[in-house]
């Protein structure tokens, strides 16, 4: 059972509303950080893992998806597209024209195909916050964004290093080109710092913080829409409460539909920064 | 549209990553103010160097900015 699910049954067994007989706060109900830890459905004892939970169900069914969605939109490719291919032809051309290209140039054509599989992928994680029964954005867990950072940053710097050859494409990245060589000593720690550790871990805590504070929201608006509806609270409060209960769902359903863009523009930004590093790796000296 | 990023990005005119900015102003801070954590220990201060170093780093970082995205 998820930790969302847990909440609320826990809620309702104790009939917490406002106004109610047994006083309780809303605190008592408001989901917090365990959404994000459910229960593992199996175990397997190795320290620092997790075990098989909500999280590891998803991610496979967002990897099935994104893999039937490419097999089946380009399987029989036509001249004139049916709805299906094109659906995909507007992602590649979206991809192409406002990630690829600006990010890389026509040189990175040849990365287009892991631009638009990471795209996809991002945003079949994200998206699962939204679909009943799941319920769960799957990025909002740090690993995986993590290990996609960890991914584009392996990736640029193995690129960076063919096209330049290890010493001139780190002199490149560490240097900055027109300051004065007598603050180099102090300028250049900054550079390496910034470019090869807090890049990458932004790169990757963006994903995830957004994912979680938006899911979080609308969690807690969902469970204020519960805490706050209270029809035994006799007279004026009853309507009062079925208001706040009517506002607090309303507001749930204007940032599920907030959220939907926020994952979309996220899962953008994401593939956008891989695409910058790369172009800037296949560039050398910035 | 291919041939207009292409003329684009000749001019000079790319994406460049904004979190860059801010990840500049971490490093420096971090980096420098670290470096000042460092020397408070060695040197027996409470905090001496330590706001030395952030403010250091955090102008060097401006400066750092300034050349790499404004200048340039």
């Amino acid at each position: 059972m998820s930790a969302d699910v847990r909440t609320i049954s826990l809620a309702a067994e104790e009939n917490c509303h406002i106004f109610g007989e047994n006083q309780c706060g809303f605190q008592e109900v408001s989901p917090g950080i365990g959404l994000f830890f459910p229960e593992p459905w199996a175990s397997f004892g190795l320290p620092l893992t997790s075990g098989f939970t909500k999280y590891t169900v998803l991610l496979v069914l967002s990897v099935l998806l994104v893999m039937a969605f490419w097999f089946f939109t380009t399987r029989k490719a036509k001249i004139v597209p049916g709805r299906g291919q094109s659906i995909a032809e507007l992602l590649v051309a979206f991809i192409r024209d406002q990630v690829v290209r600006p990010g890389m140039g026509k040189a990175g054509d040849k990365y287009l195909p892991l631009m638009l599989a990471l795209f996809t992928f991002i945003f079949v994680m994200n998206v699962m916050g939204l679909i009943p029964g799941a319920q769960l954005p799957v990025t909002s867990n740090l690993a995986y964004p993590a290990v996609l950072a960890l991914f584009v940053y392996v990736l640029w710097n193995v690129i960076g290093i063919r096209e330049h050859g290890f010493g001139s494409f780190v002199k490149g990245k560490v240097v900055p080109s027109g300051a004065p060589v007598w603050i180099l000593p102090l300028l250049v720690p900054i550079e390496i710092v910034s470019n090869f550790v807090f890049r990458p871990v932004t790169h990757a805590l963006r994903l995830f913080a957004t994912m979680l504070a938006g899911h979080l929201l609308l969690a807690v608006f969902a469970a204020g829409g519960f805490y706050l509806f209270n029809l035994n609270a006799g007279g004026l409060l009853s309507v009062v409460s079925v208001g706040y209960s009517g506002l607090s769902l309303l507001a749930f359903l204007v940032f599920t539909g907030f959220e939907l863009f926020i994952m979309a523009l996220q899962a953008y930004v994401f593939v956008m920064l891989a695409s910058v590093y790369i172009g800037e790796a296949i560039e050398g000296a910035h | 549209m291919s041939d207009r990023q292409g003329a684009a990005r000749n001019s000079g005119e790319r994406n460049v990553d904004p979190a860059s900015v801010i990840a500049y102003l971490l490093a420096g801070m971090a980096v420098w103010g670290g470096l000042g954590w460092l020397a408070d220990q060695a040197l027996d201060f409470q905090a001496l160097f330590l706001p030395i170093g952030v403010l250091l780093g955090l102008a060097l970082a401006v400066y750092l900015i300034y050349v790499q995205f404004i200048r340039s």
